[in-house]
Parts: structure tokens; C-alpha cells; sequence
């Protein structure tokens, strides 16, 4: 196994420098300085970028995706499993009816609450899976597992592994970009957005919501713009005369073209992220007239525009760290108060989101991804017998929601049992997830791999199906 | 329940693997048409465990799927014939390279010309470029030795263990903060760091390195040991415990994962991890190898520990007592002259009277009040000698007889010498209400340590001034603040303004209810960090505030007069400065040294006794089978990998075994996989391509027999990896040419056959360090607790880390030294490739992005060193030309050239120096190493 495999040969590519290819090899050299396609696709690909919102700390599923008559009827009383249910605070109260009303919605009929009444303006465009399973209860753990396929820090990420799948489709920006929440950055920090083990261009790139988008984009005060045109002028002259005093070296020829493509950076970045000329009309879908949904408007519209501009994996966190009083979605205490908060945020926005994008066309081949690490206990978090307001972590059953490209719209797939505690049918782990979502890019999950510390490592570890059901 | 599955997930059932979470004994699955129930726990682990011994008779053989016993790494050691010798060879490797380069009917690159060997041998072996004099030198240098006089001086530089360290930082994933949700810092776990690097300049032989890793704390608990165990808890470490006792047993076994995993990858490159839920897909080892070397591991607990004062500690701690009384004798010899001309020179110039005060105190000769009648008495224990008062922090301090007026706009004033820089709160000079509320004060250390404050109840009137920080014990220090009627509250020291003022209300205290106190803060009796432990020579009271003039007047006619640094640094010569900054410095080092012996807190092993392990079907904590003794890889047959332990043996003998069983000389895992990592660092590329992975999905060696030449050699040598580096920059292989040759490289692209050195660019930690250095501001301070370039904060429990801007001496230190949490944000060392400290990284990326562009470009600290640098060429040198020359023999290690002064000088007149340096430190030239 050692010699072997286009994926050892990209290791030694990226490391280049160091092994000294020739010319023949130096067009891909330079794809890859911009991260390019390295991976030609294993399937004809349904989508080309992704939109990820993620939201931190749990969503309930019972309060918006999976509709459980059952628990209105077993409202206050206790939970008749055999089983003592294994949950992160271990305080098993009694049972609680959703918090928000659920309807049909749609020609589809698919079922939502009134958590997100503007999302379920467009439910005939998503597609619900109501079985998922996830390995921890514990939000960071899980928060990796949801993004990385593995429970601990230092693997890449979902968007890494995009980036380091199909390159990108812009040179003048990275492929793959955060936009944090404005309350904070999510527990972990940018582990949540590492590259782990990949190089690092396939990093997540946070955009600062305020101020310079990126950091050193630009030189700091006191550097003229003349002074730095020429001190990138006589740069690339000493370069090619090193290259003349020291030979030909494609790392550096490499390295030359990389200060080109950050001066086109720095003009697509500034460009990109001034929403001044987008419509009022747009504007106000998005939220942007509007205190709640301002912060969140602005992170989804400039999304689009990320990705009408080339970039592949939009990550958008909606949640801060976990501490109290809550910034995310982790409804310990009071459920009402909490969902309805963090709803509130961002339902216009994600809903402007996806009607923007299907009114540009872009709908068709971008996948919207809409998930949480795990969900809620049907029983709330509460002393034995006690009827409490809010809901524990729980992974045994939970929801996420898709849209875009190559999945059946409308459609809920999987179910959980009667109250909604655990996934009975067709249960989808992340791994599956993961699969069905490099499947929809075109890769072959088993075949995305990327040699590491004596494995060849993949997203979906040594785990994952295709949900082939929920494709269109 | 049942459960509606796919096909391949009902497939894996039916070969008795539990599928997902939830899903137990007695539960249905079903796919399709068809069903099953789950059979009960302990049958699904039988039929596992009894696959898993079928698979293994299988793997006595490699075949085309995977690796057997027979695997080449883990045969012993050969005895291997030496290659013919032809003249290009220098030392053995050179045979076996040639041999390798023959086969392929390749030739070596000539040797490469000086001032190349010289960068490359101080950036590979100190990752520091050369000064100007030591290539010019080097280059002078014709006798026959001086390329090993060279090798000799760069091995013996303490920055050696500085970079090798950091090599080794990376295999360990050394990180200062626990990750996952929490992610609080690991303060104390630098004196690992600190550790490895000593142990390589010590030259520890390797063996004992990887002992003192593994069980140092038992092994050798007096000599530096419990600290070395820190090796085994430098990973992630989830502190968000849940109620749950699965989930957290299962936190665990993640945990002993990255643990097993790190421990057989860094000394034997074996992929043990790899079993933790099924038999290894490649290598010969099975789950129950992987728990049983997991119990070996499982009195490991993360923690901290006080190490104790070893007698080799306090040896060391005399020595640098002792050292540091020889420094301070003669930085007292070199500064008392200037200081007394200084102050013969200040007395020559000035009045001698001062402002007249409300209240005057000498207390080096009584304790009266010279101006008026507040006499002072002494309570609890101070005492007057001719010194002055003397202070104890305890329960010492001096009260006056109440004030008969009122008091608003005031002055404080006192000259004073500190015993204990390192006091917090203590006060000098405090006008108080009787009953020790309200108060004004001279207030050393309390908010900001070594630094003066304006104390007053509850903080309304402080501000931090920003002065600078005492730095002697015992020296005279003048310190006054005045009061002004707009609130205005100056400091001064030295008869100079400290730091600056700052405006906040007055406060009136009435007549006859206001008294003085000195060596308390405030109060009517002692306690507290109130104290002040010191001695103060006199004092003075003012009822208005001195303007700066007042206080300067004052200052000097004092009697006591000190003189300002500038002052007295003015009567040294050049040579003299250098001399005390030097003296200075060493001081510093020295001090940081004592720290670091001191008993103290390390983040470390923190052993707890370990519980029977059980081997875990699927890894699954609610799957327990057979109980397993503590013992190494069986597939490693020239050993014994029986440890003779009982299950539950404890945690010591458990690593004493272990690490015995690893270092075993007949281990051949344990001395190819080292030399191979050195050479790994030294090419770029090891012998065998990948460093921690010797098993079937790793390379094999393109040179097996000096792979176990090398390995053989090691042994013989004691392990010494100081000789491994001599033997591999000495040879020829190693000093040939980086140029490119396009035959060849059409044969061997990759140049694993070793055709030409391979230019390697620098590593971020070399980047940084070579702008410092360049710059002139490395602060190349050895050891000690490190820096930080980045602000910690916690936020709703959680902890981040932002960038702060590196302007502080303390900063500008050797980028090892940097404080290293997990996701902190991102800086220019990310761009440039430096691992994340979650992950193992034995082999790091070397990529060419346009953020890594922008952030050499673009970035703060960079701007900062290119001004340096400036400001320094155009202090050193006259003009543009001698600048620019100088600039190019720092950077680059080459004369400029005329057509490059050409271009410079136009290009510097126009757009500065500053920004010419910063293309510089963009440069190719300087960023690679030919």
C-alpha cells in the first residue's frame, strides 16, 4: 500500500517544496496554491457549493421538525420507558408537550411548527430528515461529530474536506469561509472551523463581521497604497532574479504567483462584503431593517454573495459558547423563552436565504444545510415528577433540514418513536449525512481520503451510507 | 423496538456488530422483508473475539491486503555490509546513498558552496540564521575542520534543543489548553517544553529521553521525571463532564485513544489506535493488543503535580544563587561609579532646597516630624535605625498624631528601598481618616505587580499610571504623588513623571480627624496584603500639589538624591552599556532560572489507580469482555511483550514496564523509527516517507539498510542523537548542492534517491524568529515560562484566545516559547503551516497560499520588525548602499550586488527603508533555505 493511490501522490504534491516536482507538474502546483480540484469527480455532482447553518447547542426537533401528538396527550406525566433514559444532566422530569403549534405546510404537507413561520413559507423546498442519531450528548463532542465525523479536536471539518475535494471555483477568495455568530465565537473557538490534518489553505476563514473582513488583507497605517504597489513590484522582481541566481524551483515560482492572487483578494474581499449595493427590497427580505434579525440578515446575504462569487462552503454559526445566560439554542431552562429567541434571529434571514437563492437559479446546485448537534428530550429537564420548562441533549433522535440541489423537496424522511425520543426509522447518523453529502458534490465518500499519521483518513471514518431515499 | 435499517448496516448486524446508538440486546432490526433480533451482549463479543483470532492466524504472512509478522520493520536489526566506497563518499551513509543512486543511474549534486552550508547547517540545526561574522568566518575558515568546528559550535548552542524540541513538540501534540468545550489554559504545562529542550542539549541519551516519558516521575522523580511524564497528557482533555456514567466512561476511552495512540506512533510508529474497535485492518494487531497496551496507560489521569526539589534541582538552584551574587557585584561595581558621578554632576547643577513641606520625616535619624508636629510612633514591631524605618509586611507600621487643619490638595512623598519585588498591596505613605476608611496612599504592586499606584478605598482614585516596573530589591527609589484641586493625580518617580496622570474627584479630609500612616495601607491595625515590606529612608507631606519642577527640586535636595537611569547611564561608555545590559540580561536569566527549579505546580500524569481493563467490542463501553493484563505488541517477536502483570497491578509498574519494553534495545521499531525521524528533519523526507506509521499503510524504506545501519549505529553510540546529527550533516549526501537538475529529476521527481539536498522552506517558528533576529530584538532568553501573543478570556464558560499585538521584550522571544492553546485565533504562524496542536503532526504541511502572502505582507508584527530593522541599519550605517549591504549579509548571508544596490537606492529613497525591508523578509531568498 505504500505505492500507491492519486491521494499519496497529492500528499507528496502538497509538499512540494520539499520534494522538488518538475515542470510537468507545476499547472497543478498552481491549482493547488489556490487550492484547486485535485479530486475530478467520482459522480456526475448534483451541487457545486454549500451553505451550512449550524446551529449551536440543540435544536429541538420536537419544537419544529418532528410532530409528536403523543406528547400532548402524555403532557405531565412520566415516562413509561423501561429504560432509564442516559442524558447529560440525568434529571428525568415529566413529559412536555410541544412548545409551539405544528400545521401541514405547503402543497407538500410536510409538518412544521410555529418556530419558524417564515421557514415554513418554503417548505416545499426542504427536506426533512426526522431519524437522526448522533454519539454524544455532550455539545462539543457533538458539535465536532456533527462537523467532522469525529468526536475529538484536530480532524478537519466539513468545509475542509469540500475545499480540499473540489478546490475552488474563485482564486480571488478562500474556498471556504465562517461567519460567526455576533455574540461570539461558538466553545472551541476555530477548532470548529480547523483544518485539522489537511493544508492549511483548506482552513475556515472567519469574516470579522466589523471592521477589515480578514485579517492583514491589508498593510497597516502608514503604509501608502504607492508604497505597497511597489514593494510588491520589487518583490516579484527580486524573486525572479533569485530564480535566475538559484535556479528554477516550482515552490517558488508558487510563491510568486501567490502575492498575485492576494492582490486580487484584496479587492474581490472589500468588494464582496459591501452590501451598500444590494436593493432596499432585498435588504428588508433578509431582515436587515430590523434589530432581531439584522445580524443574522446580513451574515445570509452576504452568503449569497460568497457564494455567487465562486466560494464553496459558506458555514453560518447561529450560537455563541454554552455558559448562562443562553447566546444559542441550548434550551436547559425554558424552551419557550429560549427557541423563540434564537427563532426569532434567524428564521427571515435563513427563509430570505433560500428564496433568494431560488429566484437567482442557484438553488439547483447549491445545497442548504440546516442542522444542530443533537436534539431534546420529550421529558424536560426537572426533578422526578416535576413538570419543568425546559429540555435536556438528546442524541438518540433529533432533526436536521436540507435544501437545493438533488434532493426531493417536501419531503420528511425517517422517523422517531411515539414520543420522539429515539430514531425507530431509518435512522441516519452523521456518518450518513456525510456520505449523502459528498455524494451530492459528486465524491465518493469511501474516496475522499487523505493520508494522515498512518491512516488514510476520511470524513466519514471508516463508517457511512448514502441516504439514497431523500435524493431526487 | 424495532429498528427499520439499511442493508449493509443489517449486514454488519448479522456479523455480530451492534449497529449505531440505542440499539440493544433484544431489539429488532429489519430490513427489507427481513429481521433479526440482537443477541445478547456476551455472545456478540464471543463470536467477535473468535473472529478476531481467525483473522490472526492469517497474518503470520504479509499478503497483498495487509502486513504479517514478517513485515520488515518489525524483523530485527540487520547486521548490514557496507556499499563500496568511491571518493565522492565522506562517511558511511554516503555508500548507501551512492549504492541507491547507482541503481537508478543517478549522480550526487556537487557540494554545495559555503555560505549555502552555513544557512543551512544554523537553520537546520539551531533554526536561527547565521550572523554576518560567522559566515564570514566560516568562509575564511580554510583548515580542514571547519566545517566540523562548525557542526560542533551549533550542536553545543543551546538554541539546538530550541529547535530540535520543537520537532518533537509537534509528534507529541503539545498544546497549553484542554480543548473541547471548556478549553481552559494549561498554565503550568511549559515545563515540559522547557524539559525536552534541556534533555536534547544535554544530549540525554534517547533511550532515557523516551524512559523519563513514559514513567520519568517513578523512574527518576528527583531528576526532572514527574515533569517529563507530561509527554502522556499533552493532548485534548474534555473537562464537560456529563451526569451520564456511559457517556463519560466513553469520554474516556477517547481519550486513552489519542493517548495509545500518540505513545506507539511516536516511539514505534504503529498505528495501535487503529485496533481500538476491530482487529487492525493492515498490521498484526488485534483489539485485545490494543486494550492491553491500553491498560499499561490506565493509571494515566490529566492533572497537576507540585514536583518536588530535587537534590540535582537544588544544586542547580545554588549555582545559580551564587552566579547571580557574582552578576549583581559586578553590575554594583560597573554602576556605583557612574551613579556617584551622575550625582556629583546633579549636585553641581541644582539648588539644594526643595518645596517646604506640611510635614517632614528622616527616619534614618529620628521620628520626629522637622516641619511640624505630626511625630510618628511605631506599632507592631518596626523598628528605626539609621537605615531608616524598617518594615516587615507583617505586622510593622508607623502612625502619626492626628492633623490639626484640614487637608484636600496634598502631596505624598517618600524614599524608599523594597525588599520583596514580588509584594502585592503594600503601602508606603498613607494620609487616612482616623478610623482608616477613607484614604490617599503611596501604594507599591497591588493591582499591577512591581508597579506604583495612587491607593484609595475601593479604588475611586486609582488609575493605572503605566510606569514601569521596580526591577531591584533594596535600591533607593524616590516616589511622590501629588493631589491637585481639578483631581488631577500625578505620579512621579525619581523626581520624574511615572507613567501618566489622570483626573478623578479630590478628597477634603477634615481637621483633627486625619492622621499618617506608613508601612500600612490603611487601617488602625495590621493584616491583610495591607503591609508593606521594606524600608523607607524619609518622607514628606505637602498640602498642595508640586508641579514636576517642585517634585524634581525635591527629589534631589533630598540628601538621599538618586539619580535618574539616564543620567548615570550617560557616564558609561558604549562598551560599558553593553557590558550592564549584558550583566543584566544574564541576571534575568538567571532569576527565570531559579523559577523554574522552585517546586511548583506542572501539569503532568496525575496517576490514579487504575481499574482491571476489559477489551470493549467495537470500542463500546457497554460491551466489556475478557479482562486484559498490561503488556507490549506480541507482533514485536524479538522481545517479550509480557510485562508479568497482573491485571490489576499498579499504575508505576504498569509505565516502568511499559517503558522498559519500548527502549529494549532489541526492539528494532524503536531505533529505526528515531533515526528516521532525524532524518526526516534533516531531508525533508525520511527514509521511510512516513515517520509515524512503519506498518502496511505507511512507505517502506528506500534505503532498509542504512535505515538499519543508522539504527545499529545509534545503539552502539549510546543512544546519542547529538551523534546521529554529525554523522548525517557531515556527510556528502548532506552537504550536496539544492540546484535543480533536470535529468534526474525526470528519473526521481521526488528526489527520494537523494540526487540533490532539497531546498526546504522555512517553518512558521522560523519565519518569526529570523525577523527577530534580523531585526536585532530576538530575545533569545533559554527557557522559563514563555510568551503570550494573545489575550485569554473566558466567556460563559468557555475560554478563547485573541491575537494581542507583540511590542513587549518579553514577546520578541524564540517562537518555541510561545504559549500554545487549542483553537485560538488565527495568526501568521497558522498560515505558515504550524500544526494545531490537536493533532499529531510528524510531518508537516509545507503549502503556498495568498494568506499566507498577505499575512507576511501585511501583518503588525512584521511592519514592527521591518521599522526595527531600518532603525538599526540606519543607526549602524551611514548610507542607503552600507545599509542595504548590511541588510543583505544579515538576511541572506551574501554580499549584495551592484545591480541590486542600483535598484535599491531609488527604491529606499523614495518608499523608506522600512518597506525595503519588508520585501526583504517576503523574499524568496530569505524564505528558503537552499
Amino acid at each position: 500500500m505504500s505505492d500507491k493511490t492519486p491521494n499519496f501522490s497529492r500528499r507528496e504534491l502538497l509538499k512540494f517544496g520539499s520534494h522538488g516536482l518538475t515542470g510537468a507538474a507545476l499547472s497543478s502546483i498552481l491549482a493547488q496554491t489556490a487550492g484547486g480540484a485535485v479530486h475530478s469527480s467520482h459522480y456526475r455532482p448534483r451541487a457545486k457549493r454549500v451553505i451550512h447553518v449550524c446551529l449551536m447547542g440543540g435544536l429541538s426537533h420536537l419544537d419544529s421538525f418532528d410532530y409528536k401528538p403523543e406528547l400532548e396527550k402524555f403532557h405531565g406525566k412520566e415516562l413509561q420507558y423501561t429504560e432509564r433514559p442516559a442524558t447529560f444532566f440525568n434529571k428525568i422530569g415529566l413529559i412536555r408537550k410541544n412548545d409551539w403549534a405544528f400545521a401541514q405546510r405547503g402543497k407538500s404537507g410536510l409538518w412544521m411548527s410555529d418556530l419558524f413561520p417564515h421557514l415554513a413559507t418554503v417548505a416545499d423546498e426542504l427536506t426533512v430528515i426526522k431519524s437522526m442519531v448522533a454519539d454524544s450528548a455532550n455539545h462539543t463532542p457533538a458539535t465536532f461529530q456533527q462537523n467532522t465525523g469525529f468526536q475529538l479536536n484536530g480532524f478537519p471539518v466539513m468545509g475542509s474536506w469540500v475545499s480540499y475535494g473540489l478546490g475552488v471555483e474563485t482564486e480571488d477568495l478562500p474556498a471556504y469561509v465562517v461567519l460567526p455568530d455576533t455574540r461570539g465565537y461558538p466553545a472551541g473557538g476555530t477548532i470548529n472551523w480547523s483544518n485539522g490534518f489537511l493544508p492549511s489553505v483548506h482552513q475556515g476563514v472567519a469574516f470579522n463581521t466589523t471592521g477589515t473582513p480578514i485579517p492583514d488583507l491589508f498593510p497597516p497605517e502608514g503604509i501608502t497604497a504607492g508604497t505597497d504597489h511597489a514593494c510588491r513590484e520589487l518583490l516579484s522582481e527580486m524573486n525572479r532574479n533569485d530564480l535566475h541566481r538559484n535556479g528554477t524551483e516550482d515552490a517558488l515560482l508558487a510563491r510568486i504567483r501567490s502575492h498575485e492572487l492576494a492582490a486580487r483578494m484584496q479587492l474581490t474581499v472589500p468588494e464582496v462584503t459591501d452590501l451598500a449595493g444590494e436593493t432596499e427590497a432585498i435588504k428588508a427580505m433578509y431582515g436587515l431593517n430590523r434589530k432581531e434579525t439584522a445580524d443574522f440578515g446580513k451574515n445570509c446575504l452576504l452568503s449569497r454573495r460568497l457564494l455567487e462569487k465562486g466560494v464553496r462552503f459558506v458555514q453560518l454559526i447561529s450560537g455563541g459558547s454554552f455558559g448562562s445566560p443562553r447566546i444559542n439554542w441550548d434550551g436547559h431552562e425554558d424552551m419557550a423563552r429560549n427557541h423563540g429567541r434564537e427563532a426569532m434571529r434567524i428564521d427571515q434571514p435563513v427563509t430570505a436565504l433560500i428564496k433568494d437563492l431560488k429566484q437567482r437559479g442557484m438553488l439547483e446546485d447549491t445545497l442548504v444545510l440546516f442542522t444542530t448537534e443533537f436534539g431534546r428530550t420529550p421529558y424536560t429537564q426537572a426533578g422526578d415528577g416535576v413538570l419543568g420548562k425546559g429540555r435536556d441533549h438528546n442524541m438518540y433522535g433529533f432533526s436536521v433540514a436540507m435544501a437545493g440541489a438533488g434532493l426531493q423537496p417536501g419531503l420528511a424522511y425517517g422517523e422517531t418513536d411515539e414520543l420522539g425520543w429515539k430514531a425507530t426509522e431509518n435512522p441516519v447518523h452523521w456518518y450518513d449525512f456525510h456520505a449523502t453529502l459528498l455524494h451530492l458534490l459528486g465524491i465518493d465518500h469511501e474516496r475522499l481520503t487523505f493520508y494522515h499519521n498512518g491512516i488514510e483518513r476520511r470524513l466519514t471514518n471508516v463508517h457511512g451510507y448514502v441516504v439514497n431515499d431523500i435524493l431526487a | 423496538m424495532v429498528f427499520q435499517v439499511g442493508q449493509s448496516q443489517y449486514l454488519d448486524a448479522i456479523h455480530a456488530f451492534p449497529v449505531g446508538i440505542g440499539i440493544d440486546t433484544g431489539d429488532i432490526l429489519r430490513y427489507g422483508t427481513v429481521s433479526m433480533e440482537m443477541p445478547n451482549r456476551y455472545k456478540t463479543l464471543v463470536v467477535i473475539l473468535l473472529a478476531a483470532q481467525s483473522l490472526f492466524a492469517e497474518t503470520v504472512k504479509t499478503t497483498k491486503k495487509r502486513a504479517g509478522l514478517d513485515w520488515w520493520s518489525l524483523q530485527p536489526i540487520q547486521q548490514v555490509e557496507l556499499p563500496p566506497t568511491t571518493p565522492w563518499v565522506r562517511n558511511p551513509i554516503d555508500r548507501f546513498v551512492q549504492a541507491g543512486l547507482l541503481a537508478k543511474a543517478l549522480q550526487p549534486s556537487p557540494e554545495a558552496d559555503k555560505r549555502i552550508l552555513i544557512r543551512r547547517l544554523s537553520y537546520d540545526l539551531i533554526g536561527l540564521p547565521p550572523t554576518p561574522e560567522e559566515v564570514q568566518a566560516f568562509v575564511l575558515d580554510t583548515s580542514e575542520d571547519a566545517y566540523e568546528k562548525l557542526i560542533d559550535r551549533l550542536l553545543a548552542s543551546p538554541h539546538y534543543g530550541e529547535r530540535w524540541g520543537r520537532h518533537w513538540l509537534d509528534v507529541v501534540h503539545f498544546g497549553e489548553s484542554n480543548g473541547f468545550e471548556y478549553n481552559q489554559p494549561r498554565n503550568n504545562a511549559w515545563p515540559y517544553r522547557n524539559w525536552v529542550i534541556d534533555a536534547l542539549n544535554a544530549d540525554m541519551p534517547y533511550d532515557e529521553f523516551v524512559r523519563q516519558q513514559i514513567a520519568g516521575d517513578i523512574l527518576a522523580p528527583d531528576a526532572g521525571g514527574t515533569i517529563a511524564v507530561g509527554c502522556l497528557v499533552t493532548g485534548p482533555h474534555n473537562t464537560t463532564k456529563p451526569q451520564n456514567d456511559t457517556m463519560r466512561k466513553t469520554m474516556r476511552q477517547d481519550e486513552m485513544e489519542d493517548m495509545v495512540g500518540m505513545v506507539n506512533q511516536t516511539f514505534l510508529a504503529m498505528t495501535t489506535n487503529c485496533a481500538r474497535c476491530h482487529d487492525h485492518k493492515f498490521d498484526p494487531i488485534s483489539l485485545k493488543d490494543y486494550y492491553s497496551m491500553a491498560s499499561a496507560l490506565a493509571g494515566v489521569e490529566f492533572g497537576e503535580r507540585t514536583t518536588p526539589l530535587s537534590r540535582d534541582a537544588a544544586e542547580k538552584m545554588a549555582q545559580a544563587k551564587a552566579r547571580i551574587d557574582v552578576l549583581r557585584s559586578e553590575l554594583a561595581a560597573l554602576e556605583n561609579g557612574a551613579r556617584e558621578a551622575a550625582k556629583a554632576q546633579l549636585n553641581d547643577t541644582t539648588s539644594p532646597t526643595g518645596p517646604t513641606p506640611l510635614a517632614a520625616w528622616n527616619f534614618n535619624e529620628g521620628l520626629e516630624d522637622l516641619a511640624g508636629e505630626l511625630d510618628v510612633s511605631l506599632v507592631g514591631g518596626a523598628k528605626r535605625t539609621a537605615e531608616g524605618l524598617i518594615l516587615d509586611g507583617k505586622g510593622a507600621f508607623a502612625r502619626s498624631r492626628p492633623l490639626n487643619k484640614p487637608l484636600a490638595e496634598k502631596t505624598l512623598e517618600a524614599w524608599v528601598r523594597i525588599r520583596n519585588l514580588n509584594q502585592r498591596g503594600g503601602g508606603v505613605i498613607s494620609v487616612q481618616g482616623r478610623d482608616g476608611n477613607r484614604f490617599d496612599a503611596i501604594v507599591y504592586g497591588e493591582r499591577e505587580s512591581k508597579r506604583w499606584m495612587a491607593g484609595s478605598d475601593r479604588f475611586v482614585r486609582y488609575e493605572a499610571f503605566g510606569g514601569p516596573g521596580e526591577t531591584r530589591v533594596n535600591e533607593l527609589v524616590h516616589v511622590a504623588i501629588a493631589y491637585a484641586a481639578d483631581g488631577t493625580i500625578t505620579g512621579y518617580r525619581n523626581g520624574v513623571p511615572y507613567g501618566k496622570p489622570y483626573k478623578k474627584s479630590l478628597l477634603k479630609y477634615p481637621a483633627n480627624n486625619t492622621e499618617l500612616v506608613f508601612g500600612l495601607r490603611h487601617g488602625t491595625a495590621a493584616g491583610g496584603n495591607r503591609m508593606f515590606d521594606g524600608t523607607i529612608t524619609s518622607a514628606r507631606l505637602y498640602d498642595r500639589a508640586l508641579n514636576a519642577d517642585e517634585v524634581m527640586a525635591s527629589a534631589k535636595s533630598g540628601g538621599i538624591l538618586t539619580v535618574s537611569e539616564q543620567d548615570f547611564l550617560a557616564q558609561l561608555t558604549p562598551a560599558q552599556r553593553e557590558q550592564r545590559t549584558g550583566l543584566i540580561r544574564e541576571i534575568q536569566q538567571q532569576e527565570n532560572r531559579l523559577d523554574e527549579l522552585k517546586p511548583g505546580k506542572v501539569w503532568t500524569v496525575k496517576p490514579i489507580k487504575p481499574a482491571a481493563v476489559k477489551v470493549l467490542a467495537r470500542g463500546d463501553v457497554r460491551q466489556q469482555g475478557d479482562v486484559v493484563s498490561p503488556r507490549g505488541l506480541p507482533a514485536i517477536r524479538t522481545i517479550d511483550a509480557d510485562f508479568g502483570l497482573k491485571p490489576d497491578a499498579p499504575d508505576g509498574e504498569r509505565r516502568v514496564k511499559l517503558a522498559h519494553w519500548i527502549t529494549n534495545p532489541e526492539n528494532p521499531l524503536f531505533s529505526r523509527v528515531i533515526v528516521n525521524r532525524v532524518w526526516h528533519y534533516h531531508f525533508g523526507t525520511g527514509i521511510v516517507s512516513t515517520p509515524n506509521d512503519f506498518g502496511f499503510s505507511g512507505g517502506k524504506p528506500t534505503h532498509p539498510e542504512l535505515l538499519d545501519w543508522l539504527a545499529a549505529d545509534l545503539k552502539v553510540h549510546d543512544w546519542s542523537l547529538k551523534h546521529l546529527h554529525r554523522l548525517i550533516v557531515t556527510s556528502a549526501t548532506y552537504r550536496q548542492s539544492s540546484a535543480m537538475n533536470v535529468k534526474a529529476a525526470s528519473i526521481d521527481a521526488d528526489n527520494r534517491f537523494l540526487w540533490r539536498k532539497n531546498p526546504i522552506r522555512l517553518e512558521g517558528e522560523a519565519v518569526r524568529d529570523s525577523l527577530l533576529e534580523i531585526a536585532g530584538k530576538l530575545n533569545s532568553t533559554i527557557g522559563g515560562k514563555g510568551y503570550r501573543d494573545m489575550r485569554e478570556y473566558k466567556y460563559k464558560g468557555s475560554h478563547f484566545y485573541d491575537p494581542i499585538p507583540q511590542t513587549e521584550v518579553e514577546q520578541f522571544r524564540r517562537t518555541v516559547y510561545r504559549f500554545s492553546p487549542r483553537g485560538a485565533k488565527r495568526t501568521m504562524l497558522d498560515t505558515f503551516d504550524c500544526p494545531d496542536p490537536s493533532a499529531i503532526t510528524p510531518d508537516r504541511a509545507e503549502t503556498t497560499t495568498p494568506l499566507q502572502s498577505l499575512a507576511l505582507m501585511n501583518n503588525a508584527f512584521v511592519i514592527r520588525m521591518a521599522n526595527a530593522t531600518a532603525e538599526r541599519l540606519q543607526t549602524n550605517h551611514p548610507d542607503i548602499e552600507s545599509q542595504v549591504g548590511a541588510l543583505f549579509r544579515k538576511a541572506y548571508g551574501r554580499e549584495a550586488e551592484r545591480a541590486e544596490l542600483h535598484r535599491a537606492v531609488p527604491f529606499i529613497e523614495k518608499h523608506g527603508l522600512p518597506a525595503y525591508c519588508r520585501v526583504v523578509f517576503n523574499s524568496n531568498e530569505l524564505l528558503y533555505v537552499r
